[in-house]
């Protein structure tokens, strides 16, 4: 003989006013089953959760209907109470007389006879509903990071800080993202590598740190707390415990200087053997297999000169790509951005002029271990300027090209203002074309009003086009601080680009079913409460690969990402909602149907025992496959096709 | 396979600049085209805009629901035509109200638009359509290196979001064609500048200032000459070379010819059935009738 | 409305503006509330460095409602018509195209139409082409008319009474 307690909650007037709460309860009462209802002004209170809890214990009750507001709500609330006062927390059921009822209706006659079907039906529901018993998956403690810039070396060393193992997984050569490429950053003027070096060097001798460069993600399986991720590691053509970096290989390289250096955003030169940079993290050469001659032609010369160079026989060509497997229990994805092409805002001139870069390039001239130097030159002639130009928001803003403000914009182009009036010296004019200048950070403005300070050229305005001349460079602009045209002649202009997301940010989001933002970006489960959270359980992001963001935020970050993964590795199980789908064994046919339809890759064929399987840990409990399945085999915990039915009937 | 256009001349060709249509007749004819001559067409509507742009649309409509009714696809040697029988048809296209309204009018005089036509203007029909291979079949003289600047003009690459017969800023159709026919085509800062036309109407003298100023960073660099696409923008350059000059107190002496006549030139059509005597600019510095 | 120019003294014009919103969406997609005055349209403007038109400033009184000074200034008609400002403006404000209706507004306001658009809009009432065929010069120093040369003939409205009439109706519309 079940024993169900029906509370009916006044909601405020939310409910009050259109149900007569009192009828309400005295009918629920006398349904068949219910031993005893309750009614309370807010049942999701402190004092409703004792009326709860105190009703079970003294009425014994089974099982348990709240007659409520939408179950979006406070379901899990009540579970909780139900649960604390010792009823199975899935014998609970949830009438909505708000948003389905008393929000939806004028007459409270007719209302509160509407309400009273509504609760029968849910006490019919409460009293077939099965104890159900979470099951528990166990959590393995390692986590895999994706992503070796800044964001995830951040995360990577808090988590192994914490104890966990962490598999740090990056796709070039060396570990440092778009950071090392920078000179200095503000608004401190730190030396870029100054401060990120320590911290690769950090990643590289931790103990609970694997770190697997030039190597990338070729599947992710299973879900939160168990996953299993096959990574593949390109070779390198250099045995990594032989070489040294010393460098006789690329020295000797027959194309040295041949090659665009990518590190140097194309202002320099390598060769196919080579180091990334020269603070690479590991400190070791690689082969480039799509340029090196031998791989690619099966030839070089008589015989490879890097081979021949090398005093530690650490050439190995015959090495191959490697797949290998590790399980982790959480992921923190930190790919990080790519710049925008400027040739596509064409005419700036991008394409049209050699002596028109972009602030990332113009880094690499400002840095000492570029390739000029740190000299810096015309691109055109290897002269010094004696005029430079920059034209921020370059694609950014721009509803027909990228629509968001990249962020770090305008603090880049005061930096690079501030760090070439230092190198070119007082006779240099400097022009700065802006729109409106950003300088929103801690100790950005006073860094601003510094650069203002230096006889820079402020420009209130987007020039129309740079029009590449004999000799120079002629941007128009018209700034509205004077209501004046000015005809600028300049030597070498600097575009600031948008940021956009990785040009493979959306295939690599399909690996993980992660949604993108409108923008492309990864998006985050809530931009205030939980940015750092994705909508797959079990899988972070930090960084510019969420949204243009300058270093320290993506440093912070970093670590929320840490801290939110450590919230579920040092648990050792995880409890798994147990309202999700079933398989009925006597009836499926194993047909297959479930596989196919299923959006979370939840359905697998037991080949053995031909039926379908259900993983608890990746069922959403969306319902697809139970629409799907030709035989009813597929059926969900406690919302089975009899037990709907049965509240059909009691509302006829 | 031939294809068949209506030839829309607008105002401008057929009232003044003849050697245009002279050797878009002359030329397309041996590419390939048929060019069909359609009664009752009227002005494009494009120079009321600035008066009534509710007239301009109606205008551009009726002369599609012309080509509508003879079921023609519409060959359009003006830019400015060619922008605004374009934008019109976008705007009947979007705006079904707006298109009840027009066809409402244009009902006096037995004309309705319902369907969206194919609308060509020369740099397009000569490069997309019919193509630089054909082109260069039948180059018969080729143009032995002649350094020649192009001039698009403005309403054929503007606005791009209608498309437009060619990229709004980097344009390179007629240096393709200027290839095919054995010309070097020659870049320079100015090339996206306008000719000035538009306000020929109200500001004679700022217009002239505008096309003087173009044609003297020409002369300044070493061009032989500079050809365009449309009458407004020849009217400018090559009938109104001498004032424009004069406005702003240089002698502009720049071989100015239609792309379609330096087209027959290299054809080996003779320089007369081109309308070449009807060119004001010194076109006789490009020894083009050489060598017959 | 409490805002009010102060060189002008005038209040903010929003039926003006009203109207002038109402055309611009009737015939193309462009809003200039979005525009947030980088003035790359006037650093590249064609009429601006000989004739002072500046468009971003004819958007910012737009946006404001201060039109009757616009309707009525002689600014408005030096626009080049180049539409360098439409395809550059990253907001997707089209200046061009608000001048366009500016200058309607004028000529439906009663304002004068300036030089030869009167004679070009008589001109197409009477034949349907902004002129008839003129007599050309040639280089050696003749002249040409096309029926001199071998050209078929005008392509004009043919029954100019149902072309006239269809036009009519268009002076009783607003646009």
């Amino acid at each position: 003989m079940r024993r169900i307690g029906v509370f009916v909650c006044h909601c405020g007037i939310n409910i009050a006013q259109n149900v007569d709460v009192k009828a309400l309860t005295e009918y629920s009462s006398h349904l068949n089953g219910v031993v005893v209802a309750k009614e309370y002004k807010y049942m999701c209170s402190d004092v409703g959760a004792t009326l709860i809890k105190d009703t079970i214990k003294e009425f014994k009750l089974d099982g348990v209907v709240i007659a409520s507001c939408s179950p979006r709500m406070h379901e899990h609330t009540f579970r909780r109470v139900a649960n604390d006062g010792g009823v199975n927390p899935y014998r609970v059921e949830i009438s909505n007389i708000r948003e389905q009822c008393s929000w939806a209706h004028s007459n409270k006659e007719q209302a509160t006879e509407k309400a009273k079907y509504l609760v029968r039906s849910a006490v019919s529901k409460a009293l077939s509903l099965e104890p159900l018993q979470p099951s528990t998956l166990k959590v393995i403690p390692e986590a895999l990071v994706i992503g070796g810039g800044i964001a995830g070396i951040q995360t990577s060393l808090d988590l192994a800080n914490d104890g966990f193992k962490v598999h740090l997984v990056e796709r070039d050569p060396s570990i440092g993202g778009h950071m090392a490429q920078l000179d200095k950053t503000f608004p401190t003027l730190d030396c870029s590598s100054c401060i990120l070096t320590p911290k690769m060097m950090e990643v590289a001798h931790h103990e609970n740190i694997e770190l697997l460069t030039y190597a990338e993600i070729a599947s992710i399986e299973g879900s939160i707390g168990n996953y299993t991720v096959k990574i593949k590691k390109k070779p390198r053509y250099v045995d990594m415990d032989k070489c040294t970096g010393c460098g006789d290989c690329a020295t000797a390289c027959r194309l040295k200087d041949r090659i665009v250096s990518e590190f140097n955003q194309g202002m320099g030169k390598r060769g196919a053997a080579y180091m990334p940079f020269p603070q690479a993290v590991p400190l070791k050469y690689v082969i480039d297999d799509k340029k090196c001659l031998f791989l690619t032609k099966g030839k070089c010369g008589d015989e490879p000169l890097c081979k021949k160079a090398c005093a530690q026989q650490a050439i190995a060509f015959d090495q191959k790509e490697e797949i290998i497997e590790r399980k982790v229990g959480a992921i923190v994805i930190a790919t990080g951005y790519d710049v925008m092409d400027p040739a596509l805002v064409y005419e700036y001139g991008y394409d049209q002029s050699p002596d028109v870069i972009t602030t990332l390039e113009m880094e690499r001239l400002i840095s000492s271990s570029g390739p000029t130097k740190g000299e810096i030159l015309r691109p055109s002639n290897q002269q010094k300027p004696k005029s430079v130009t920059f034209i921020l928001c370059v694609g950014s803003r721009d509803e027909t090209q990228c629509t968001w403000c990249c962020r770090i914009g305008c603090m880049t182009a005061l930096k690079q203002v501030y760090l070439l009036r230092e190198k070119l010296g007082e006779e240099i004019e400097i022009n700065v074309c802006y729109n409106d200048l950003r300088s929103f950070g801690k100790g950005y403005e006073e860094f601003y009003r510094k650069v203002r300070g230096l006889h820079t050229n402020m420009f209130r305005g987007h020039p129309s086009e740079v029009r590449p001349m004999k000799e120079n460079l002629k941007i128009d602009i018209f700034d509205t601080t004077t209501n004046k045209l000015f005809e600028i002649k300049t030597d070498l202009v600097i575009l600031v680009p948008a940021m956009m997301p990785r040009s493979d940010a959306t295939e690599f989001s399909r690996l993980l079913h992660l949604t993108l933002s409108g923008d492309g970006f990864f998006l985050e489960a809530h931009p205030k409460l939980r940015p750092v959270d994705t909508f797959v359980n079990g899988i972070f992001i930090a960084g510019c690969c969420q949204g243009p963001k300058d270093i320290q935020d993506t440093v912070s970050q970093g670590s929320a990402a840490a801290s939110r993964a450590a919230t579920i590795l040092s648990q050792e199980e995880l409890e798994i909602d147990p309202l999700i789908a079933m398989v009925d064994e006597e009836v499926c046919t194993g047909c297959g149907i479930c596989v196919e339809v299923c959006p979370y890759e939840a359905r697998t064929l037991n080949e053995r025992k031909r039926i379908a399987e259900v993983n608890d840990a990746l069922c959403a409990g969306c319902g697809g496959c139970i629409a799907a399945c030709p035989s009813n085999a597929s059926t969900h915990k406690n919302f089975t096709k009899k037990q709907l039915m049965n509240m059909v009937d009691d509302i006829m | 396979m031939k294809k068949k256009y209506a030839l829309f001349p607008g105002c401008l060709m057929p009232t003044e600049q003849y050697a245009y249509e002279l050797s878009i007749r002359e030329t397309l004819p041996l590419l390939g085209v048929e060019l069909v001559d359609v009664e009752g067409f009227s002005c494009c509507g494009e120079p009321m805009k600035s008066v009534n742009q509710l007239l301009t649309l109606y205008l551009s409509a009726r002369n599609l629901a012309i080509a509508q009714k003879h079921q023609l696809d519409l060959f359009v040697p003006c830019a400015m035509c060619h922008l605004a029988l374009t934008e019109c048809q976008h705007v009947l296209e979007k705006n079904p109200t707006m298109k009840e309204r027009i066809n409402g009018m244009l009902a006096a005089e037995d004309l309705q638009y319902t369907e969206k036509r194919h609308i060509v203007h020369t740099v397009d029909l000569l490069h997309d359509e019919i193509g630089i291979q054909k082109i260069k079949e039948h180059v018969k003289k080729p143009l032995q290196g002649l350094k020649i600047a192009t001039h698009y003009g403005c309403h054929i690459l503007r606005p791009s979001e209608l498309g437009r017969p060619d990229d709004s800023e980097n344009p390179q159709k007629i240096e393709e064609i200027l290839k095919a026919i054995g010309a070097e085509p020659m870049n320079y800062p100015q090339k996206l500048d306008c000719c000035g036309a538009p306000l020929l109407a109200n500001l004679p003298e700022s217009a002239l200032t505008k096309t003087g100023q173009k044609l003297q960073a020409i002369q300044e660099m070493q061009i032989q000459g500079l050809v365009d696409v449309c009458p407004w923008c020849h009217k400018m350059f090559d009938s109104r070379q001498t004032k424009a000059g004069e406005t702003v107190a240089v002698k502009l002496e720049v071989p100015v010819l239609y792309l379609t006549q330096l087209l027959g030139i290299a054809f080996g059509i003779p320089a007369e059935k081109l309308g070449l005597e009807l060119n004001m600019s010194p076109v006789e510095k490009l020894q083009l009738e050489a060598a017959k | 409305m409490s805002i009010i120019d102060l060189t002008s003294m005038g209040e903010p014009q929003s039926e003006l503006r009203k109207e002038l919103n109402d055309r611009l969406t009737k015939l193309q997609d462009e809003i200039s509330d979005y525009c947030f005055q980088c003035a790359k349209c006037t650093s590249g403007c064609e009429s601006h460095k000989l004739l002072e038109l500046e468009p971003h400033k004819i958007v910012a009184l737009l946006k404001r409602g201060l039109l009757n000074e616009l309707v009525n200034s002689d600014v408005i008609w030096t626009c080049m018509t180049c539409l360098k400002c439409r395809e550059r403006c990253p907001q997707r404000v089209a200046p061009v195209e608000i001048l366009f209706a500016l200058k309607n507004m004028a000529v439906a306001s009663g304002k004068q139409i300036p030089g030869k658009y009167t004679g070009m809009l008589q001109s197409i009432l009477s034949i349907g082409l902004i002129q008839d065929i003129q007599q050309v010069a040639t280089r050696s120093n003749k002249t040409m008319k096309r029926d001199e040369l071998p050209l078929p003939p005008l392509s004009k409205p043919t029954d100019v009474a149902k072309f006239q009439a269809g036009i009519m109706k268009i002076a009783m519309e607003k646009v």
